[in-house]
């Protein structure tokens, strides 16, 4: 297996975009591959996820975005795994040119959800579900994060404040990037006061709908020879699945795909959770962001809220989580956000982090769910 | 599985299958046990009581359920074993449900599985 790179990657601004998805994943694969240092022509496959592409009348949006910039040739497929749709398909662009099959790959996940109302939205987003089983039920996708919630709560009592510590730290982190939809801090008064959505779940617990665009380019060492940026070098690159139905789980505290995933991740770089200096974690709801840190290894069951609260997670913590403010606050353009983690991770060893480094950071680890857990990407990457 | 869907909205029963392998009783359709894989799975009628082991009360609700919001959906651990999710209507807010409350399945008009709060005693294993 050949040593792979990424050695490119760029977002547009999180939140509303005038244009349309195909054209915001286009402007941001430019970049990133400009970014690189390589050229469109050295592309040898385009991965592309647009889980809701439907909703603009748009479907094979691959070989669209290959012609806009100019390698019409170049081929592509689209990957769909919920919200982990593009670390899905970095997945595959590490197969193929650490696997050497292809010297160069571009990874871009895009969602427009924006002319969409909420109600609408909301039902699209529960369509990741197991509609027979848990839609048709009554289920939506803030319902079933919220039922792990409860489940979480009644093994390890809580007050509100400690899912508000989540909220509040990654606003604040997102304050800082200007790829955020919210760069607003929040107050914990603003987060209590805030409407029950799902309970315990208010809306501050919630992500938001997004739209937003984000590319990374995927290179092999020996091909890219001496890089012009600084490369983030796959240690691991694993992906796990798990029952989707919570009515067939073992148990509710946490999702085993996570555990999984990440569990062969450290396997594969030979590592242990000690060794990561920063995660980005999916947090598409707060309580996600807790169950994230006790499945990935790095905090014991029942412990992540307490972890929040004292500030280990801060970005000057001992366990930085989140520097880019997290689905939670950067916001979720579904299919946009495994490679928007990845983007993060990016800027953070490029000094492109301007007011939110996570400062010394070596390593770091990107996780990435789709839906409440039927499929989960788990990434670890280092400098050189 | 249309099947299960008629067992809820027709028969009025929730149907299931038995894993002779591992045990597993599981309320989704599947050609083989999602626990150990075993693919001669036996058709099971599942007990219609059971008590909550999760819930949330949704203020905000899909387009199935526009007009029953707040409700809640509960996941209900069967007697005699298995899991399955559900919706409830009377339950209006987080202090009218709480973790181990005996639900029944009560079939109505909607489609899905409906549960209601239940007085009567635990169904004999």
């Amino acid at each position: 297996m050949r040593e792979a790179w990424v050695v490119g990657g760029a977002s547009n601004r999180f939140g509303k975009m005038k244009e349309t998805g195909r054209e915001a994943a286009t402007r941001v694969a430019f970049e990133a591959i400009q970014q690189s240092g390589l050229e469109p022509k050295d592309i040898g496959y385009t991965f592309v996820s647009n889980c809701f592409g439907f909703t603009e009348k748009q479907g094979h949006v691959g070989p669209l975005i290959n012609g806009g910039l100019g390698i019409p040739d170049v081929p592509s497929c689209t990957i769909e795994s919920a919200c982990s749709s593009s670390s899905a398909g970095l997945h595959e662009a590490f197969v193929q040119v650490a696997g050497g099959f292809i010297d160069a790959a571009l990874v871009v996940g895009v969602e427009k959800l924006s002319h969409l109302d909420t109600l609408t939205a909301t039902s699209y987003f529960a369509e990741a579900a197991d509609y027979a089983f848990e839609t048709k039920n009554g289920a939506t996708f803030p319902g079933l994060y919220a039922t792990l919630a409860n489940a979480y709560q009644k093994a390890f009592p809580m007050k509100p404040e400690v899912l508000g510590a989540v909220a509040i730290k990654n606003h604040a982190n997102a304050a800082r990037n200007p790829h955020a939809q919210f760069q607003r801090e929040i107050s914990m008064e603003t987060y209590l006061n805030s409407p029950m959505i799902a309970s315990p779940l208010r809306l501050y617990d919630c992500c938001p709908f997004s739209d937003g665009a984000a590319a990374v380019v995927v290179a092999a060492k020996e091909f890219v020879g001496k890089p012009t940026t600084e490369p983030l070098v796959f240690r691991a690159s694993a992906r796990a699945g798990s029952i989707t139905e919570m009515q067939d789980r073992p148990d509710l505290l946490g999702l085993p795909a996570s555990r999984t995933a990440a569990q062969k991740a450290f396997r594969q770089a030979g590592m242990e959770p000690k060794q990561i200096d920063f995660l980005e974690v999916h947090d598409c709801f707060t309580i996600a962001e807790l169950l994230a840190l006790e499945d990935l290894g790095f905090l014991p069951r029942g412990h992540a809220g307490a972890a929040e609260v004292d500030g280990v997670t801060a970005r000057d913590g001992k366990l930085p989580v989140n520097p880019s403010g997290g689905l939670k606050a950067k916001g979720h353009p579904v299919s946009a956000t495994g490679a928007s983690q990845v983007v993060e991770i990016f800027e953070q060893f490029n000094g492109l982090a301007k007011g939110r480094e996570v400062p010394h950071a070596e390593t770091a680890l990107a996780h990435n769910v789709g839906a409440t857990g039927g499929s989960c990407s788990v990434h670890i990457f280092s400098r050189r | 599985m249309q099947e299960f869907v008629h067992g809820y909205e027709e028969e009025q029963r929730l149907r299931g299958f038995r894993c002779p392998n591992c045990g597993l009783i599981t309320a989704t359709w599947a050609l083989a046990c999602p626990r150990c894989g075993r693919a001669d799975l036996e058709e099971a009628v599942l007990a219609d009581r059971g008590a909550v082991v999760a819930f949330t009360v949704l203020s905000v609700p899909g387009d199935d359920f526009l007009n029953d919001a707040p409700y809640a959906y509960v996941v209900v651990e069967l007697d005699g074993g298995g899991r399955i999710t559900g919706w409830m209507p009377s339950v209006k807010s987080e202090a009218d449900l709480a973790i181990g409350t005996r639900v029944r399945f009560a079939p109505s008009y909607k489609p899905g599985v409906q549960f209601v709060k239940d007085a009567g005693p635990a169904a004999p294993g």
